[in-house]
C-alpha cells in the first residue's frame, strides 16, 4: 500500500538539510509520495526506513530503461489501468521490424522511409524510436549481423529477435553499447540467454507458448536475479495476443501481481503479417491497451501522423493539459496585414480553434499568449486570460511585426473588450461567436 | 338546481341520445356492423384509455354503454359527480361514433375527430410544452369581437385551440382563419364533440405516457399531471355541458365560464369570471402553465458579445450612478396573488426628459413569485442582472445591489431605447433562465429621484441586511442539507465538492445558496442534495451519507471524506482551488498559498508545486484546496484547532481575509488582530526556522497547541 | 506454478439495444465485461460498424467518390452503402438542413429519408439531423415520422432538444434515440436521466458520448469512454448502461492531417491513405475504449475495422 506524504515525512530526519535537492523535508516527502523523487536522495535516511519505504513504494510494475545516451527510453512504471486514474507514464514506443529472411534491397528500403518520418507535434519530435531485427531460424548468421550492424548505424534503439544463443551473442557483441533488448529467452533457453543479456547488460525479453508458460519463466529468470525484462505477449493471433498483453497489465497493477509487472512487446510483424490497415487498427488498439513497444512492418507518414498524435493524446498527464507555445500563427497563409485572433495556449483550444481558421479559407494570424494551459473561460477566471495578458502579449510581441489592428477576440470573454480598447490603442477590439464551430461562418462574412 | 342534479341530467341525457343513436344504427345495419373513427389504431379512444377495451362494431357499443351505465351513481357525492361526468363523455363518444358509419359526418369548417398522423404531430410539441397547453372552448362568446380576441390571445401564446359550438360560426362570421396548421381546430357543433377532444388527450396519455389502456388511476394521474388543457365554456351553460365540464374537471382540467348562474364556484377548478378578457390569463393561472419567454423585446440587440462594450463620456447619452445618487437593483420575492406577470412600469421621468450627458439615480425593483420559489434565491438573480443588462447594444453596467453604475449610449437611445427596456431585459432574462421557479415576474423601474432614495433607505437597505444576515447566520448546524458540487468532473473526474454555509466550494465561486439554487434550477445537475445521516464523527464533520454521496458521485473512486478535518480523509481538490493549504510541522500549523501568489512558501512548494500533489481529485492528508473565504470560518480545519492554526500566508492574500479572520479569532479564542501574528513573505518566504522565531515572538497560539501529528 | 488468471466480470450489464428489422437487425452491447475482454466472458453482440452517407450527395473524398461512382440518389447510395464489405448499418447524415450551410428544407430532406427508407427496407438505419439543435428540432421529428415502423436511431438528441426529439422519435413513432452529449460522463449521464424521464425506454436509448480526431484532445474521449463504461459495470448505474456510438468519419476527414493535399505536403504520400489512417486508428481505439457502434466512410476502414472485430471477438 502506497504511504502518503505526511507518513514518508515522519520517517523523515525533519532537519530540511536541503541534501536532498528539496527545501524542506516536506517537500521532498511529498515528491516521494508523488513518485517524482527516490527516497535514496535522502542521505540521513535510517536503514530501518529505508527497508520500509522501499517495499511501501516499490510500483506494481517495474520501469524498464533501454537505449543509450540520448536515445534513452522508458518503459513500463505505470500505475493504473486508466489514464484518468492518474496517468499513464511511459509512452508506447514503435519500432519497425527487420528480418533475416528479407532480401537487402527490402531492408534498405524500410530504412530508408522510417528515417523519413521525423518531424515535431506540439513540442515532440515524433520518429521511429526502434528497430526489430528479427532472426529467422536457419538463416546465415553473417546475414543477420549484417542487417544488425545497418540497423544499429541508424542510431535507432535495437530489439533482437533471436532465440539461437551464439548468434545472439554475435549480435550484442555488435550493438551492445547501443542498450538493445535481446527479445529471446523461452521456457527452453532462459538460463542461457539471461546470461546473455546481464553479461551484456541488456535488457532481455521473455516469451512463452501461453500465459503459464511465461509466467513460469519469468519467474524463474526472476529466481536468477534477472529482473531487467520485457515481455514479448504476441501469442498466435490477434485475439491472443490482446488476451495476453491486457491480462499481463492487468495482473500487475490490479492484482498486483508483480511476475507479470514488466513492460510488454507487441509484434505485429507476426499476427497482422503484411496487412498495413490491420496493422494500423491494431497499433492503435494496443496504444490504447498496454503495449510498451509495439513492432509494425514499416512506419510512414500516413500511418504516423493519426498514430504519434493518438500517442501524445493518450499518454497526456490528465491534470496537465498540453499546452501550445504562445506565438504568432499564420493561417490560410496569413501576413502581417491578415486579421488577428487570439485565444489561449490549451492545446485543445488551439485544434479546435486553428481547425475552424483552417477551414473557413480566409488567411489570418492566431495570436497564442501564455494561459497556463487552461480553457478560455477557465483561464479567465483564474485571472491567466485578461485584458493585460492579451495587451502585454500584443505590445511585445505582435506590433512590431503585424500591421493589421483588427484583433478578434474570444465570444466567452467578451467582457474584456472595453478594457482591452483602452489597453491597446489604435486597434479595433471585435468579439468572436461564442463556440469555435461558429468561426467559419464569422470568417467568411467578416469584412 | 343543486349541481348534482344538473350533472347527473345532463349525463342522463347524453346517455340516452348515445342508446337511442346505437339502437338505430342497430335496427338499420345490424348488430356486426363496423364502427370507428378514420385514421386512428385506438378505436374509440376515451373509452378504450378508461376500459382497455376497444369498440369497433355497433354490439360493442352496445356492451360499452351498458358499462357506462354502470359508471353513473347517482348517490350525491362528489366522486358521483366526477364519474358520471367521465361517463358522459365516453357515452358522447359512442354517440359521435354512430355519426361516421356512413362515412365522415363532418363537412365543411368544422374537422370532427383527430387523426393518428395528426395526433402524433400535435403530440410532440404538446409533452415538450412546445404547445404550452390545448384550449377547449365551447360554445358563443357574448361577441364576435370576444371570441376573436380570447382565440387570439391563446394562439398568440403557441396554445392549441379546440372550438366546439356557436363559437365557430362567431370566428367564421369575421373570417377567422381555422384549422389543424394554424393550432385553431373547430371540431363540431353539438356538445358531444367534445368527446373528440377527450380521445385526444387519451390517445397523447397512452402514446406519449406509456399509459396502459384501462389503467384508470395513471390516466387520471397523467392528465392532471402532464396533459396541460382547460375547457372555457360560454353560458347560458346547459345541462350536458356542465356534465361534460365535471369531467374536464376530474382530470385535472380547469372550466372558466361566464355563466355566473351554476354554483359553487371551485377554486382552480372551476371558475366564474364576467369578463371575457380575463380568460386566458385566469385559466392558464388555473392550469400553472408558464409561458416560455424567449427574445428579449429591446430596439437595441441583445448578445454576449455586448457584454464587453464601455461606454464613454462623450458617446453617452445619460447615465445612473450609484455611488453618487441613490441607485439599486434589487429582487423581491412575492406571493402568486400579489404581483402581475410582465407587468412593467416606470416611475419617474423617461430618459427623454434627463439632459444629454447627466448623472442620475435608477432603481429596478423586481418583484417575482413562484411556487418554488425561495428568497435565497433572490441574491442569485441579482448577481445575473450585471450580465444582462451588459447584454444589451449600447448599455454598460457594472456593481451590483446599491452600488450600481449604468450608461446608456447615445446610439441605443437614438433607436429608442427607454428606462421601460431595462424591465423587458430583466424581466425575459428571468424567466428565461429561472422559469423552473419563477412563475411570475414584476419590474418596477424608478428613475424619480425621491422614490428612488426613499426606497434605497427604506427597503433595499433593509432587504440587503436582512440577506447579510442571513448568510452570516447560516451555519453548517442550522441547515438540513448539504450539497455535492461536481462541476468540475470534466478536468477533474473523481473529485466532488460538498458545499455547506460555511464552507463554500473550493474554487470560491459556489456557495451553499448558489448550490441550493443551481439544484432547483436543474435538479438533474451537478448539485445534488446530500443529507446529514448516520454520524459518523462529529469533530470531523464525517458522516455515512457524505461517504455514500462522495463514493457515488466519483464513481467509486473515493470511499470516505470529513468537512473539518485536512488530516482524515480531507475533502478533495479538482484543480480549480483558491488557495491551498498544508502542514508546516515546524511551527505545528498550516500555512496557506492562494494562486496568484507566485513565490516560495515556508512549506518548500510554490503554488504550483503545491497544486500537482493536491488536485485531480486524490486525497492528500496534511494538504487541502479551499476557497479563500473559507479562510475565516469557523469550520476551517475545526477538527484540528481551527484557524489559530493558521502560522503564514501571502501578505496580499491576509490582506483580504484579515478582517473576517481577526472577527472570527476574537470569538472562538478572544484574540485581537490575530492576522498580525500570522507570517507572510516580508517574514520569510521560505525558512521554516524564521518563521519559527517570529511566531514565538508574537506568541502565536499553534505553538501551544497539540502535535499535529 | 501457473499464472493466477482473474477474470473481471461484473453482475451489471450494458443495455441491449436493436436496430432494424428481422434477419438483418443489428443488437448492440448485451456485455457484462470491458470492451472487447472476450476473455473475461462473453460478448455476444460483436461491435458495428456504419457506413455514412449526406444528403449532399457523393463526398469529394478519395476512394469513397469512387465508391459511389454511378449512384443517381442518396437512396442508390444507401444501398450501395449497405452492400459494403464489412458494413452492419447504414448512417444517413443530413448535415445539408444546417441552417449555417446548404439551409435544405425540411420537406426535401424528409422526402429523401423517405427514398432511403425504401431503398433499405429491414436494413438498420441511422439517421444523423443537421446538427443545429433549431433545425432538428422540427427536421427530427419529420424524419422520425418518416422512419415510422424501421426501428431506425434517430441521432441526435442533444440536451437542448432532447425532448422534441425524445418525444418524437422514441414516443411517438417507437424508434431508437441516440443521446448526445459533449465528452464528459456527467454530461452523458444527465441526459440520459432526462431523457429516460421524459418517458423513452432506457433500452431504446444509445449514446453518443462525443468524439474527436486522434491527436485532437482524444484523451478526453478515452476517459469519458472508461470511465462510463466503469461506471456502468462496476456501479451498475443504470444511467449509464446504454450502449454507445461513435461518429468517426466526420472528425477524422476534417483535419490537417486528413485534408492537407499531397501538391502542400508532398513528403505525407497521398491524402486518401492518410485518412483511411485516421479512420482506422480512431476507430479501433474507440471500440477497445466503450464504443458499441463506429460510423466510418471509406471502404477500406470498414473493411478494416469489420476484420479486426471479427478476429477479436
Amino acid at each position: 500500500m502506497a504511504l502518503n506524504g505526511i507518513q514518508i515525512f515522519k520517517m523523515t530526519p525533519k532537519t530540511n538539510c536541503k541534501e536532498c535537492g528539496s527545501p524542506t523535508c516536506m517537500a521532498f516527502s511529498m515528491k516521494v509520495a508523488q513518485g517524482a523523487a527516490e527516497i535514496s536522495a535522502c542521505p540521513h535516511m535510517s536503514e530501518e526506513a529505508l527497508a520500509t519505504l522501499a517495499e511501501a513504494t516499490a510500483p506494481p510494475m517495474k520501469t524498464i530503461k533501454v537505449g543509450a545516451g540520448d536515445k534513452e527510453y522508458t518503459l513500463g512504471g505505470e500505475t493504473v489501468l486508466y489514464r484518468h486514474d492518474k496517468t499513464f507514464v511511459s509512452r508506447t514506443r514503435y519500432a519497425i521490424s527487420l528480418c533475416s529472411c528479407m532480401d537487402d534491397a527490402d531492408i534498405d528500403a524500410k530504412l530508408e522511409a522510417m528515417k523519413k518520418v521525423d518531424y515535431e507535434r506540439i513540442g515532440e519530435q515524433m520518429y521511429v524510436e526502434m528497430v526489430y531485427v528479427n532472426y529467422h531460424e536457419g538463416d546465415a548468421q553473417d546475414k543477420y549481423l549484417d542487417i544488425v550492424k545497418k540497423a544499429a548505424a541508424t542510431g535507432r534503439v535495437l530489439v533482437l529477435g533471436c532465440t539461437d544463443e551464439a548468434v545472439a551473442k554475435a549480435a550484442l557483441d555488435i550493438c551492445k553499447d547501443g542498450k538493445p533488448i535481446l527479445n529471446g529467452a523461452n521456457a527452453a533457453n532462459a538460463e542461457a540467454m539471461s546470461k546473455l543479456a546481464t553479461d551484456a547488460g541488456v535488457v532481455l525479453g521473455v516469451s512463452g507458448a501461453d500465459l503459464n508458460e511465461l509466467y513460469d519463466t519469468v519467474a524463474k529468470l526472476e529466481g536468477l536475479g534477472n529482473k531487467n525484462l520485457v515481455l514479448d505477449t504476441t501469442g498466435a493471433d490477434v485475439k491472443t495476443t490482446f488476451a495476453n498483453t491486457v491480462q499481463v497489465r492487468r495482473a500487475a497493477i490490479k492484482n498486483e501481481d508483480r511476475t507479470f509487472g514488466y513492460p510488454s512487446i507487441v509484434n505485429l510483424s507476426k499476427i497482422a503479417k503484411d496487412d498495413k490497415y490491420m496493422q494500423e487498427a491494431l497499433v492503435s488498439l494496443f496504444t490504447m491497451k498496454y503495449g510498451s513497444i509495439v513492432v509494425l512492418d514499416q512506419m510512414s507518414y500516413d500511418v504516423a501522423l493519426p498514430l504519434y498524435g493518438l500517442r501524445q493524446n493518450v499518454f497526456t498527464d490528465p491534470q496537465k493539459p498540453m499546452t501550445v507555445e504562445p506565438g504568432i500563427y499564420p493561417i490560410n497563409g496569413g501576413d502581417e496585414n491578415s486579421l488577428c485572433l487570439t485565444t489561449v495556449d490549451f492545446a485543445l483550444t488551439y485544434f479546435v480553434v486553428s481547425g475552424e481558421l483552417e477551414r473557413s479559407g480566409v488567411p489570418c494570424n492566431l495570436l497564442i499568449s501564455d494561459a497556463a494551459g487552461m480553457s478560455v473561460l477557465t483561464a479567465w477566471a483564474a485571472g491567466k486570460l485578461s485584458s493585460g495578458t492579451i495587451a502585454k502579449f500584443v505590445q511585445e510581441n505582435v506590433e512590431d511585426k503585424i500591421k493589421c489592428r483588427k484583433l478578434v477576440i474570444p465570444g466567452k470573454v467578451a467582457v474584456l473588450k472595453g478594457d482591452l480598447e483602452a489597453k491597446l490603442p489604435g486597434w479595433e477590439i471585435i468579439v468572436a461567436p461564442d463556440e469555435a464551430v461558429q468561426l467559419v461562418k464569422f470568417m467568411k462574412e467578416f469584412k | 338546481m343543486l349541481l348534482f342534479d344538473i350533472v347527473f341530467n345532463g349525463n342522463d341525457k347524453m346517455y340516452a341520445e348515445a342508446e337511442e343513436a346505437v339502437n338505430a344504427a342497430i335496427a338499420k345495419y345490424g348488430e356486426e356492423k363496423a364502427v370507428g373513427f378514420p385514421e386512428t389504431a385506438y378505436a374509440l379512444a376515451a373509452y378504450y384509455a378508461e376500459t382497455g377495451d376497444k369498440i369497433t362494431n355497433l354490439k360493442e357499443c352496445k356492451a360499452g354503454l351498458e358499462y357506462i351505465k354502470t359508471q353513473m351513481p347517482r348517490e350525491r357525492r362528489l366522486d358521483s359527480v366526477f364519474k358520471s361526468g367521465v361517463a358522459t363523455a365516453l357515452a358522447a363518444e359512442i354517440l359521435e361514433v354512430t355519426k361516421y358509419i356512413e362515412g365522415d359526418p363532418y363537412e365543411g369548417i368544422s374537422e370532427g375527430a383527430m387523426t393518428d398522423a395528426q395526433l402524433r404531430e400535435l403530440g410532440v410539441p404538446l409533452v415538450v410544452y412546445d404547445i404550452p397547453c390545448v384550449a377547449l372552448i365551447i360554445h358563443a362568446a357574448p361577441s364576435v369581437q370576444e371570441a376573436v380576441d380570447l382565440v387570439k390571445s391563446y394562439q398568440s401564446q403557441g396554445n392549441f385551440v379546440c372550438l366546439v359550438g356557436g363559437i365557430i360560426d362567431q370566428l367564421k362570421e369575421a373570417n377567422y382563419n381555422m384549422g389543424f396548421n394554424v393550432r385553431v381546430y373547430p371540431i363540431g357543433d353539438n356538445i358531444s364533440c367534445a368527446a373528440h377532444a377527450v380521445s385526444v388527450a387519451s390517445r397523447v396519455a397512452m402514446v406519449f405516457g406509456n399509459i396502459t389502456p384501462g389503467d384508470k388511476v395513471g390516466l387520471q394521474k397523467y392528465h392532471f399531471e402532464r396533459f396541460r388543457c382547460f375547457v372555457n365554456a360560454f353560458g347560458p351553460l346547459d345541462e350536458k355541458t356542465v356534465a361534460c365540464g365535471a369531467g374536464a374537471i376530474y382530470y385535472g382540467f380547469p372550466v372558466i365560464t361566464n355563466d355566473m348562474e351554476y354554483t359553487p364556484s371551485v377554486p382552480k377548478s372551476l371558475i366564474k369570471l364576467a369578463d371575457v378578457s380575463k380568460f386566458n390569463k385566469a385559466s392558464l393561472e388555473a392550469r400553472n402553465i408558464k409561458i416560455k419567454v424567449t427574445n428579449v423585446d429591446i430596439p437595441v440587440a441583445f448578445a454576449t458579445a455586448f457584454e464587453g462594450e464601455i461606454i464613454r463620456r462623450g458617446d453617452m447619452q445619460v447615465e445612473f450612478d450609484g455611488s453618487r445618487i441613490d441607485s439599486f437593483e434589487l429582487v423581491q420575492t412575492k406571493e402568486l396573488t400579489e404581483i402581475e406577470d410582465h407587468k412593467i412600469e416606470v416611475v419617474g421621468p423617461e430618459l427623454d426628459e434627463f439632459e444629454q450627458g447627466s448623472k442620475n439615480g435608477i432603481a429596478f425593483i423586481v418583484e417575482v413569485a413562484g411556487k418554488k420559489m425561495q428568497p435565497d434565491f433572490e441574491p442569485v438573480f441579482e448577481r445575473k442582472f450585471h450580465a444582462w443588462i451588459n447584454g444589451a447594444e449600447g448599455i454598460m453596467h457594472t456593481g451590483q445591489r446599491d452600488m450600481i453604475r449604468i450608461r446608456v449610449s447615445k446610439d441605443a437611445f437614438e433607436a429608442g431605447f427607454r428606462a421601460k427596456h431595462f424591465g423587458e431585459i430583466l424581466y425575459a432574462k428571468i424567466k428565461g433562465e429561472f422559469e423552473a421557479v419563477v412563475d411570475k415576474c414584476q419590474v418596477t423601474v424608478y428613475t424619480d429621484q425621491a422614490e428612488c432614495s426613499r426606497l434605497r433607505h427604506e427597503v433595499a437597505q433593509a432587504s440587503f441586511d436582512k440577506r447579510d444576515e442571513r448568510l452570516s447566520s447560516l451555519t453548517d448546524e442550522n441547515v438540513d442539507v448539504f450539497y455535492t458540487c461536481i462541476l468540475c468532473q470534466a478536468f477533474s473526474p473523481s473529485h466532488v465538492c460538498i458545499v455547506t454555509p460555511e464552507r463554500l466550494g473550493l474554487c470560491g465561486a459556489v456557495s451553499w445558496l448558489d448550490a441550493k439554487a443551481t439544484h432547483e434550477l436543474e435538479p438533474d445537475g451537478a448539485c445534488q442534495v446530500v443529507e446529514k445521516v448516520g454520524l459518523i464523527d462529529e469533530n470531523l464533520g464525517a458522516y455515512e451519507s457524505f461517504n455514500e454521496a462522495v463514493h457515488k458521485y466519483s464513481m467509486g473512486a473515493l470511499e470516505r471524506i470529513t468537512m473539518y478535518s485536512i488530516m482524515v480523509d480531507p475533502m478533495t481538490s479538482c484543480g480549480c482551488f483558491e488557495c491551498i493549504c498544508g502542514i508546516e510541522p515546524f511551527s505545528n500549523g498550516v500555512a496557506i498559498a492562494n494562486r496568484e501568489y507566485a513565490g516560495m512558501t515556508p512549506l518548500g512548494m510554490t503554488f504550483p508545486e503545491l497544486a500537482s500533489m493536491t488536485g485531480g481529485g486524490v486525497q492528500t492528508p496534511g494538504f487541502m484546496g479551499h476557497g479563500k473565504h473559507f479562510i475565516g470560518s469557523k469550520k476551517f480545519m475545526a477538527a484540528e484547532g481551527g484557524i489559530q492554526r493558521i502560522v503564514w500566508m501571502p501578505k496580499e492574500l491576509k490582506d483580504v481575509v484579515a478582517d473576517r479572520l481577526n472577527a472570527t479569532a476574537k470569538e472562538l479564542y478572544g484574540i485581537d488582530n490575530f492576522a498580525d501574528m500570522i507570517g507572510d513573505e516580508t517574514v520569510t518566504d521560505s525558512d521554516p526556522e524564521a518563521l519559527f522565531a517570529f511566531l514565538t515572538e508574537k506568541g502565536h497560539p499553534a505553538l501551544g497547541l497539540d502535535p499535529l501529528m | 506454478m501457473p499464472f493466477n488468471q482473474k477474470p473481471e466480470k461484473f453482475a451489471a450489464k450494458i443495455n441491449t439495444v436493436t436496430i432494424g428489422n428481422g434477419d438483418k437487425a443489428i443488437a448492440l452491447g448485451g456485455e457484462s465485461v470491458l470492451p472487447l475482454y472476450t476473455f473475461d466472458g462473453p460478448i455476444d453482440n460483436a461491435p458495428k460498424v456504419g457506413v455514412e452517407i449526406t444528403d449532399l450527395g457523393v463526398e469529394d473524398i478519395p476512394g469513397v467518390k469512387a465508391y459511389y461512382e454511378g449512384c443517381g440518389s442518396v437512396a442508390d447510395m444507401a444501398k450501395k452503402a449497405s452492400e459494403m464489405e464489412g458494413a452492419d448499418f447504414v448512417v444517413l447524415s443530413l448535415k445539408g438542413g444546417d441552417p449555417n450551410g446548404e439551409d435544405k428544407p425540411t420537406e426535401d430532406l424528409v422526402a429523401i429519408v423517405k427514398e432511403v427508407v425504401a431503398a433499405l427496407g429491414d436494413y438498420p438505419l441511422v439517421v444523423e439531423g443537421s446538427g443545429n439543435v433549431e433545425k432538428d428540432n422540427e427536421l427530427l421529428t419529420k424524419v422520425s415520422e418518416a422512419c415510422q415502423g424501421t426501428n431506425a436511431l434517430i441521432m441526435s438528441a442533444k440536451e437542448e432538444n432532447y425532448k422534441t426529439v425524445g418525444a418524437s422519435a422514441g414516443l411517438a413513432y417507437g424508434l431508437n434515440v441516440g443521446a448526445e452529449s459533449a465528452v464528459d460522463i456527467n454530461l452523458a449521464k444527465q441526459l440520459n436521466v432526462i431523457t429516460t424521464k421524459l418517458g423513452v425506454n432506457p433500452e431504446k436509448i444509445v449514446m453518443n458520448i462525443g468524439n474527436a480526431a486522434v491527436g485532437y484532445g482524444y484523451e478526453y474521449v478515452v476517459s469519458t469512454m472508461d470511465r462510463i463504461r466503469n461506471a456502468a459495470l462496476s456501479q451498475n448505474d443504470d444511467t449509464l448502461q446504454m450502449p454507445i456510438i461513435t461518429p468517426v468519419s466526420v472528425d477524422a476527414w476534417s483535419v490537417k492531417e486528413s485534408m492537407a493535399s499531397e501538391e502542400d505536403m508532398p513528403e505525407w504520400g497521398p491524402a486518401e491513405e492518410r485518412g483511411i489512417g485516421m479512420e482506422i486508428m480512431g476507430a479501433a481505439a474507440d471500440l477497445v475504449s466503450g464504443s458499441h457502434a463506429v460510423i466510418l466512410k471509406h471502404p477500406q476502414s470498414v473493411a478494416t475495422i469489420a476484420k479486426m472485430i471479427k478476429e477479436l471477438v
